[in-house]
């Protein structure tokens, strides 16, 4: 008998996808073969606990949940796959906010979340090797015997390392060390059709994992790429030292074009770990929703730059260099000012991992389950801009607009996002959300700058604007490395 | 009497508080060190996001309520594989966190008046609640054979419907009925003899305290055994001088103190009378100079935190009308009632005692793995998770493991011997009654 999908209408609008009975018990039967009788399933229950996650992205279903604990497993599972043409969306704690896991043509949730080994951990050679599962707070509680430290982002210390770095998610240290992505060294990865390959200096020698250079850059087939090009079952990762001496630099201003010059000025000396600014709004706890206007007294803008030193005369010489920076902004006749950022506020923002950021507490408590973003990667010169472009956007439509800009390793570019809380409950508010969202990412798309870890909806308006050899190579690798397209289908949107 | 426990469909706005983050899924803390490790005992055993903490639990939730998951047989397992142990609740940062167990028992509570729950191994335990007043099928007789000894020693317990006494020692089914936990009661009684106490017990006329059969989502059972109790509990007071009752059981402190407040003649019933735990009333004593060790017990142990003694009495600050915040805003908690610091203290006061803590304590405790109805329903997994438990214990180079809950007491011993290991749990009464005179 031949597989047939019958769509059918759930409650809330979600549509179920459902394969006939007796195909779904064959393929079942030979995923429990492959993992095991208990890691694999078909479960309704199961299944709707992988369909949503914080985002605004439609709910879907996977046909099947499968669990792995090993390598081997997944490239059974991924032949098997390939073989049927079966979709397959790789899972470790589908905690990001743009709807990455939800499996948009159903198929196989490949949950990795038990394959959470720190294989190797090598405090002189300063890199770690760890399997996908491994939590942030796992892999803080093991670097910290050492003293030692990686990007720690503002998720939740349950979310993964390895899924993070692969979709260019950023640390607490993207100032001076750029994108988790950029900290990657070598990678395992299992390809859609099932076979193992090896990028980086562990091609070469099994131990060896310390560097994705001089060879070809080959980690780039696996990152960014939203899953869709294999699975990564071994990364490994730089790590530095926790330096003792933590100054944090804090300013505030009346408008976004005195933070950009600021900004800009700062990072010219390259001193920060993290530079970063966050609008009125997104400095609230929680982020006010609906929106709500800020007091005509209060800065619209404020922003922490934290530093790291070994010793005092170096924490003495980054405080001369923003002290001179503040001066020279100051003379310029910007509205910089030094402020006094608040205690807690900060702790939320340095002592990282945390669960209290991590779990948005002081994004969507008002909001009510959702949060969603435009979050992109912005060339810094059209920052202000786009504030003030997303700003009308935003309070159009009733929402906060709670921007943060960081700035990446002092080559002027950075992250421009606007955190969305929305009421997930309610369908209206939800589709708000989203269209205020979509709307910031065409400024922002027509402004040069490019989304990350991107929901479904923005592919479209990605791919309108690229360059037609751009898409022509994209689809061209895809295609080479996923024959059937079964690998995290359709977030692409090519 | 009219209880105010709240059906799912009423906690429908509270629990679209989650935004499905899963900070639940991991213990953590910043430190520094940063402290980080497992917490979930059904996420550490069955894996799937649906099983994993409060995130899982809620998206069951959801679906129920939504009607977008229709009760089935593996959707009401589902719901009852789940220790409500409260390790994720003690991780979530939103407006939700007070209510997480309540969320999940409010779920059962629905599968229960549907008609679905709870498991068939489970409703034996609402059929003996209903036929002995205890959930372990036992006659009421034998809820006095822990006394047997203290008859023999010509110490007999005053039974406290016969003679009055100040307090009346709440023994609790588990410690009464299940035979290798009879210790604990022993040692209770054995203390309260040696420091000359007035004390009493109901005997057979006792009654479970209603825990389980609330922790199974069975509210009809639980509000007519707990009706019956607050009215025995007022009689007491009245008729025979009961001022203080007394329990060395972790579930039923736990029922008295934060389920029996559910009525709305709670506060009449229970004027002038005050409900402790064992290891509370001793550290008064300790405190006062009327409990002193004499006796050194020189050993290797570690302490064990049960939830219902720990985590389950964090009282939770919220903003109803949002004056602070905003109207239904977790504001902050308050941790005063959970007994972590009061039994180490008395620990460490016994002479001889070494004691050595695990990795994941007090409100990071890793549960036993046998609460929530688990024991009963799956006593596999909860063995094996309680000698998961075992194994960490052993890992401090503890040769003893000490609680101060029969229920814990009981499922990490199964666990000890489920991995072959010689370690021994003790109720913390056990450790006291050897140190004193």
């Amino acid at each position: 008998m031949t597989a047939k999908k019958e769509d059918k209408k759930g409650k809330g609008g979600k549509v179920v996808k459902a394969l006939r009975t007796d195909k779904k018990e064959r393929i079942l039967k030979e995923l429990k073969t492959i993992v095991g009788e208990k890691n694999a399933t078909a479960e309704e229950h199961i299944l709707y606990a992988y369909s949503y996650d914080m985002s605004f992205v439609t709910p879907k279903l996977p046909d099947y949940v499968v669990m792995a604990h090993t390598v081997e497993e997944i490239q059974k599972l991924m032949k098997f796959s390939n073989k049927e043409k079966i979709p397959v969306v790789p899972y470790t704690s589908g905690t990001n906010i743009g709807g990455l896991c939800i499996p948009e043509r159903g198929g196989i949730i490949l949950d990795l979340k038990k394959m959470n080994k720190i294989v190797k951990l090598d405090p002189e050679a300063l890199y770690a090797v760890i399997e996908p599962g491994v939590s942030h707070g796992q892999l803080a509680n093991a670097l910290y015997k050492y003293n030692l430290r990686f990007g720690w982002p503002v998720g939740p210390p349950s979310s993964s390392v390895s899924s993070c770095a692969i979709s260019h998610g950023i640390g607490h240290m993207n100032a001076r060390y750029g994108l988790n992505s950029q900290e990657i060294t070598s990678m395992e990865v299992v390809l859609p059709t099932g076979e193992l390959v090896r990028v980086g200096s562990c091609a070469i020698n099994s131990d060896a994992w310390h560097s994705c250079l001089p060879m070809p850059q080959m980690d780039g087939l696996f990152k960014g790429w939203l899953g869709s090009t294999g699975i990564v079952t071994k990364l490994g990762i730089a790590i530095h030292h926790i330096p003792p001496l933590l100054k944090i630099f804090t300013v505030s201003c009346d408008h976004v074009d005195d933070m950009y010059s600021y900004m800009l000025n700062l990072s010219n000396y390259e001193i920060c770990d993290d530079l970063t600014a966050v609008s009125w709004w997104l400095s609230q706890v929680p982020i006010p929703y609906p929106y709500k206007p800020k007091p005509e007294d209060a800065p619209e803008w404020f922003s922490y730059a934290t530093t790291f030193s070994f010793t005092e005369k170096e924490k003495e010489a980054r405080t001369e260099i923003w002290e001179k920076v503040v001066n020279e902004e100051k003379n310029k006749g910007t509205s910089i000012q030094v402020t006094h950022y608040p205690e807690e506020a900060l702790k939320a923002r340095t002592q990282l991992p945390s669960q209290i950021v991590g779990s948005t507490k002081n994004y969507c408590k008002m909001g009510g389950a959702g949060i969603s973003w435009p979050g992109t990667f912005t060339p810094a010169n059209r920052w202000a801009p786009i504030y003030k472009e997303w700003k009308k956007i935003m309070i159009g439509r009733n929402l906060s607009p709670s921007i943060r800009m960081s700035m990446y390793r002092g080559v002027h570019y950075g992250m421009l996002r606007a955190m969305t809380p929305f009421n997930k409950k309610n369908p209206k508010e939800t589709e708000n959300a989203r269209q205020a969202i979509v709307e910031c990412l065409k400024v922002d798309l027509d402004n040069g700058g490019m989304p990350y870890k991107p929901p479904v909806d923005f592919a479209a308006e990605i791919n309108k604007r690229a360059h037609p050899g751009y898409l022509m190579l994209m689809k061209r690798l895809k295609k080479f490395l996923d024959p059937n397209d079964i690998m995290n289908p359709g977030k692409l949107g090519i | 009497m009219k209880w105010n426990i709240p059906s799912l469909e009423e906690l429908e706005d509270i629990l679209w508080r989650c935004t499905a983050c899963g900070t639940c899924k991991e213990a953590y803390d910043y430190g520094p060190p940063p402290f980080s490790a497992p917490i979930c005992p059904a996420g550490e055993e069955f894996g799937f996001e649906g099983f994993l903490s409060s995130k899982g639990k809620i998206a069951y939730a959801r679906g129920i309520l939504s009607g977008e998951l229709q009760w089935n047989d593996a959707l009401v397992d589902a719901i009852y594989r789940c220790n409500i142990c409260g390790g994720c609740q003690s991780q979530c940062q939103l407006d939700h966190k007070p209510f997480i167990p309540e969320i999940i028992e409010a779920m059962r509570r629905k599968a229960v008046t549907d008609g679905v729950g709870p498991m068939p191994k489970q409703k034996v335990i609402a059929q003996s609640l209903s036929s002995y007043d205890n959930p372990y099928q036992g006659p009421r007789r034998v809820r006095l054979d822990w006394t047997r000894p203290f008859k023999k020693e010509g110490k007999p317990i005053k039974n406290i419907l016969e003679e009055p006494a100040p307090i009346l020692y709440y023994v609790g089914c588990t410690g009464g009925y299940n035979i290798p936990v009879r210790t604990v009661p022993q040692a209770t009684a054995s203390i309260f003899h040696k420091l000359g106490l007035d004390f009493g017990i109901l005997g057979e006329q006792e009654v479970c305290c209603g825990s389980t059969a609330m922790r199974l989502g069975d509210a009809e059972a639980f509000q007519r055994i707990a009706e019956s109790n607050l009215e025995m509990f007022r009689k007491l007071h009245e008729e025979k001088g009961v001022k203080t009752i007394v329990t060395s059981c972790a579930g039923c402190y736990r029922a008295f103190m934060k389920d029996y407040p559910m009525a709305d003649e709670y506060g009449r019933m229970m004027e002038g009378i005050r409900v402790t735990h064992i290891t509370q009333f001793l550290h008064d004593l300790f405190q006062m100079g009327q409990l002193k060790f004499s006796e050194s017990l020189p050993w290797k142990v570690t302490y064990h935190d049960p939830c219902h003694a720990g985590r389950h009495l964090t009282k939770y600050i919220i903003d109803k009308e949002g004056t602070q915040l905003w109207a239904g805003a977790y504001v902050n908690l308050d941790e005063k009632d959970c007994l972590y610091d009061i039994p180490r203290e008395l620990l460490k006061a016994i002479p001889g005692i070494d004691l050595r803590e695990m990795r994941r304590i007090r409100s990071n405790s890793y549960c036993c793995g046998g609460g929530g109805g688990v024991m009963t329903g799956y006593n596999d997994w909860a063995q094996r998770n309680a000698g998961l438990r075992i194994q960490e214990g052993m890992e401090t180079g503890a040769d003893h493991m000490v609680s101060i809950c029969p229920f814990c007491h009981y499922n990490l011993n199964q666990g000890a011997q489920g991995i072959g290991s010689k370690m021994k749990l003790f109720d913390l009464t056990e450790l006291i009654d050897k140190a004193i005179a």
